[in-house]
């Protein structure tokens, strides 16, 4: 297992270096672009402006939150909880927002719960040596149950208009767009530059020899999570403002799709390895396969085989390259 | 990785059942009846199959996602060969069981074949078994069973409904090969080391086929208890049972991490988990409210487990 | 290797869908129909006797305060929060009533089976349920019958015999009427049209679409359907959905049915964010509150529902007729508090009353 995304490969040239950092990037890219020339070959209204916009708008949130998952896998973990709470974070925002307080409180607020809660998650996790998966279960059950306690699954209408962020289109391309494009390059840099970032892929690797080498992995567990909590916070503020309503539900299998998006873009599961690039392809490639799966006119009922056949043959692809690579 | 270190856990997790059995008794009279509790036993007998092989599943440091999609796939080709295939409804519901564990022998091909992680060969499968069970079937239920058939999820056998015997005796047959055979001590050598349990001369990929055919085995099984309980096959049942098989077997001790668990500790998990949705359920605490205590009730056992385990030195 | 399998996949699908298109709308179920006629000349239903169930040996509950659960297909949504309001009013203007609702998250059948079991154990005096699956519901509430608790269904039924009376919103085939009709005013006799559901194993809505499909065919047979997608209760999977439908059919798409409370706004909405509004109409079952911004902007003309509050509100008191032995089977009307003489047809069933449709100029008026 790779400890790094570009392990330094004596006596290859820089492009075979670079497809061997990036190979389920590179699978997954050409899968997207594969979909657009075929589907577009069939159909071209698929190539039509609008459509673009819709299969990359659309699944921008799910995006954002990928890029925090790909950290908390990179780092050896998992969180089953994401959907919950981006569903708890697009509740509060919603609430905020229509009890008159300013937008950017609506905006802000709920990040800040979204990283406090994620933080003691975090510390749960780092301090007690509880598998994240059991902590993050029990996660899941509180927030969905205290979720619909609280707003007995009332529906928040009559947002303000300025609230919804998602919505905006500076320059004919919707903000959410803008958002995962950023956060991603942003993600990207932080994971490969700083200190604190490749202390994420040596945690995920080998705990003991992160230690080893000076590092306070439970530190970098904390701060981890605090960090998939920021973006899960910005995928729910951006979850919250597609739409006029806020359905103040948990959105169902929301965690599944995070997670599957970030393991298709090739983070490994066991950890210390993987980029967030690949996640956010993987995001877009699911809502590409969406859009493509009603353009083809498959059958509606054979729509979820097509997807689950459409994941085994990607991770089989994965493998079979991982095995070439040795 | 003695004998003491397992038992801690299970001997907690024992405690904390009776605590919360005798405070269910107290809030409500109708709780601790035979009947409610035989009653009980029926609704968990589903969860339970498919948890006894997730046991083993976990405990090989594995995990499978897919058992709801396999208990909703086969839920469906008993009905598709009994009705749209005209087979005789016992060799349906054969056939659909063979099916049901060819699905999770699958699983268990695509992960020591392929070497796919667990998580992500059955997640996989997850989206695609559903997918099957749903264009196999256009979403169009089958009914109409004969009723003989519905014995095996309404029956009783001595007062003690039909599948609770299913369960007791799988539970049994479980716990030995677990803890007494060639076979279970090869399961926890696999989930503790792999590599090392391979050098050690352990048919590792046989072993973990094995066990993933036998999670869809009794996926399957379960797929048919539920069908002749509810009298029609859907091809969205089963939907999220993978949650609550798996929050069961990780509440009764069984490490995520592979190497450590028990079938006793698998069995108070699902007893405290089921005591805790009726008895709160009796005592006036509505759906919700009982979601958020079992996640805190969760956390909170395998908090007080890894806490004792530190007192310990360990 | 991934590129391969997506093909085959892709060719494999392209066969299985040029099946799926010969027979009736996608999502329909395949029980028999029975369209209305064209003009809504009421069709002679045949008289039936009582099929309801019965339970047994149920104490004199007359004039004494019951206790009564509601348990919905799901909590948490707009549309059973609305019933669950019309309970609840009607156990206080009865005042010998105490009602309350719980259920399952999702729409499960095992657990809505489950909450079931667990209230019949409690000891209720009455229930109320919308089945998220008739026969798979039966069962447990025969066992309700038989422990002589007090059975009515509303919204979703069960198997007639599994519950005493069930009272019906309105009428598959009427609701099919209402909304084809609606739609081919808007669209015109020819118009293609799509239609957004929530699943395909939901009962009400498979119903729904068949007799759609059989009433489209008698009464406009030129109108096209093109297809109907799937998007579970679910907000914006659903907004996802009804925006690449507009995009790939671009102009030949006139009209959207949105076949659940959330599918109709999110429809909607998908039409504003396109720009859309006045080329392609949406027409849905939707509750008014989530359907005013688009009403009153005038993207949206006309929403076909009854009122789930009334839903919930005759159900109650429909549930206190028969625990006070008012209503008999072979009865032929019930009185129903506020909402008066409700008719009792099919046998067991009570006609909440003909679908209502809102519009710009009436949608003010309600909120729920």
């Amino acid at each position: 297992m790779s400890a790094d995304v570009a392990p330094p490969a004596i006596g290859r040239s820089p492009l075979q270096r670079f497809l061997g950092g990036y190979g389920q990037e590179i699978v997954v890219f050409l899968s997207i672009i594969f979909l657009f020339v075929v589907v577009g070959a069939i159909n071209p209204r698929f190539l039509s402006d609008t459509n673009i916009n819709s299969i990359f708008a659309g699944n921008a949130y799910i995006a954002v939150a990928a890029i925090g998952m790909s950290m908390i896998i990179i780092a050896g973990h998992i969180d089953v909880s994401v959907g919950a709470l981006i569903g708890v974070i697009a509740t509060i925002a919603g609430t905020l927002a229509v009890k008159g307080y300013p937008v950017w409180i609506a905006w802000t607020v709920p990040i800040f719960f979204s990283m406090a809660v994620n933080a003691g998650v975090g510390a749960l996790v780092a301090y007690t040596r509880i598998p994240s998966i059991v902590v993050t279960l029990g996660m899941l059950s509180i927030l969905k149950g205290g979720l619909i306690s609280a707003t007995a699954g009332a529906w928040i209408s009559n947002l303000p208009p300025e609230f919804m962020i998602a919505q905006m289109r500076p320059f004919g391309i919707p903000s959410a767009v803008y958002f995962m494009v950023v956060l991603t390059i942003l993600a990207t840099l932080f994971v490969r530059y700083t200190d604190f970032g490749r202390s994420i892929y040596a945690v995920g690797g080998n705990m003991e020899a992160a230690r080893a080498a000076g590092i306070n992995p439970e530190r970098v567990v904390v701060g981890v999570f605090a960090l998939h909590g920021f973006f899960a916070g910005i995928a729910g503020i951006l979850f919250a403002t597609q739409l006029q309503v806020i359905q103040s539900t948990v959105p169902p299998n929301l965690e599944l799709t995070v997670i599957t998006a970030s393991v298709i873009g090739g983070v490994s599961i066991l950890g210390g390895s993987g980029t967030v690039i690949g996640s956010t392809l993987a995001a877009i490639l699911f809502a590409c396969i969406g859009s493509a799966l009603i353009f083809l006119n498959v059958s509606a009922y054979w729509l979820r085989a097509v997807l689950g056949l459409m994941i085994l043959a990607t991770v089989l692809a994965d493998m079979a390259r991982r095995r070439r690579a040795k | 990785m003695t004998l003491s270190r397992w038992l801690r856990h299970e001997t907690i997790l024992a405690v904390l059942t009776i605590i919360a059995l005798i405070v269910l008794a107290i809030l409500s009279d109708k709780f601790f009846t035979t009947e409610n509790l035989l009653n009980q036993g029926r609704l968990m007998s589903e969860v339970g199959l498919v948890a006894l092989a997730m046991t083993f599943v976990i405990v090989t440091g594995g995990i499978d996602l897919s058992v709801g999609s396999i208990l909703g796939l086969t839920a469906i080709l008993l009905g598709v060969f009994w009705k749209n295939v005209g087979l005789p409804l016992p060799a349906a519901i054969v056939l659909a069981v063979a099916c049901g564990t060819f699905a999770g022998w699958v699983n268990g091909f695509i992960i020591t074949r392929f070497r796919v992680p667990p998580l992500i060969a059955t997640l996989a499968t997850l989206a695609l078994y559903r997918g099957l069970a749903e264009g196999i079937s256009e979403a169009r239920s089958v009914r109409g069973y004969p009723e003989w058939f519905f014995f095996f999820g309404q029956g009783e056998v001595l007062g003690v409904p039909f599948q609770l015997w299913i369960l007791g005796i799988a539970t049994v047959i479980a716990a030995v090969i677990l803890g007494l055979t060639p076979f279970g001590r090869a399961t926890y050598a696999i989930g503790a080391n792999e590599t090392a349990a391979r050098f050690s001369g352990i048919r590792v990929n046989a072993t973990k086929l094995w066990i993933y055919a036998a999670a869809g085995f009794l996926s399957a099984l379960a797929a048919v208890i539920f069908v002749s309980r509810v009298t029609t096959t859907r091809s969205d049942m089963g939907t999220g049972l993978e949650l609550d098989v798996i929050t069961g077997v990780v509440l009764g001790g069984t490490s995520i991490f592979g190497g450590r668990g028990t079938i006793i500790g698998t069995v108070l998990g699902l007893i405290l988990i089921q005591a805790l949705k009726n008895g709160l359920a009796l005592s006036g605490v509505k759906g919700d409210g009982t979601i958020v205590v079992i996640g805190l009730v969760l956390i909170g056992a395998i908090l007080a487990g890894a806490l004792f385990d530190k007192n310990r030195g360990g | 290797m991934m590129k391969k399998l997506t093909c085959a996949a892709l060719l494999g699908l392209g066969l299985v869908s040029g099946q799926a298109l010969a027979g009736g709308w996608t999502g329909g179920d395949d029980q028999p129909t029975n369209p209305l006629a064209c003009d809504g000349t009421p069709s002679a239903g045949a008289a039936m006797a009582y099929d309801g169930g019965a339970p047994t040996n149920p104490p004199d509950r007359k004039g004494k305060k019951i206790t009564v659960v509601d348990v919905p297909k799901l909590i948490g949504i707009g549309y059973f929060n609305a019933t669950s309001k019309g309970i609840a009013d009607a156990a206080t203007e009865l005042g010998n009533v105490e009602a309350k609702t719980d259920g399952p998250t999702k729409a499960n059948i095992d657990e809505q089976i489950t909450f079931l079991d667990n209230y019949i154990t409690s000891g209720v005096d009455g229930i109320l349920f919308a089945a998220n699956d008739p026969v798979a519901i039966a069962p447990v509430l025969k066992k309700a019958l038989e422990k002589g608790i007090n059975v009515v269904g509303y919204d979703a039924n069960s198997t007639p015999d599994a519950r005493q009376w069930f009272v019906n919103q309105a009428q598959f085939n009427g609701i099919a009427k209402s909304l084809v009709d609606s739609l081919a005013a808007e669209i015109g006799e020819e118009g293609s049209f799509a239609i957004v559901t929530s699943t395909f194993t939901t009962p009400n809505q498979a119903r729904w679409i068949a007799e759609m499909s059989a009433y489209a065919e008698k009464c406009h047979p030129k109108m096209k359907w093109l297809e109907t997608v799937e998007a579970q209760e679910d907000n914006n999977l659903s907004f996802n959905q009804a925006t690449t439908l507009i995009n790939k059919y671009g102009d030949e798409l006139k009209g959207i049915f949105g076949m659940t409370s959330v599918a109709t706004p999110a429809s909607a909405e998908a039409v504003t964010q396109a720009n859309k509004c006045g080329s392609i109409a949406v027409v849905g079952l939707a509750t008014p509150n989530a359907m005013k911004p688009y009403v009153e902007k005038g993207c949206v003309k006309s929403v076909v529902l009854w009122n789930p509050v009334d839903l919930g509100y005759a159900a109650m008191q429909v549930l206190r007729a028969v625990a006070d032995g008012t209503l008999q089977p072979g009865a032929t009307s019930v009185k129903a508090g506020k909402l008066g003489e409700l008719q009792v047809i099919n046998g067991s069933e009570i006609l909440l009353g003909a679908p209502y449709v809102f519009n710009k100029d009436n949608i003010g008026q309600f909120d729920f």
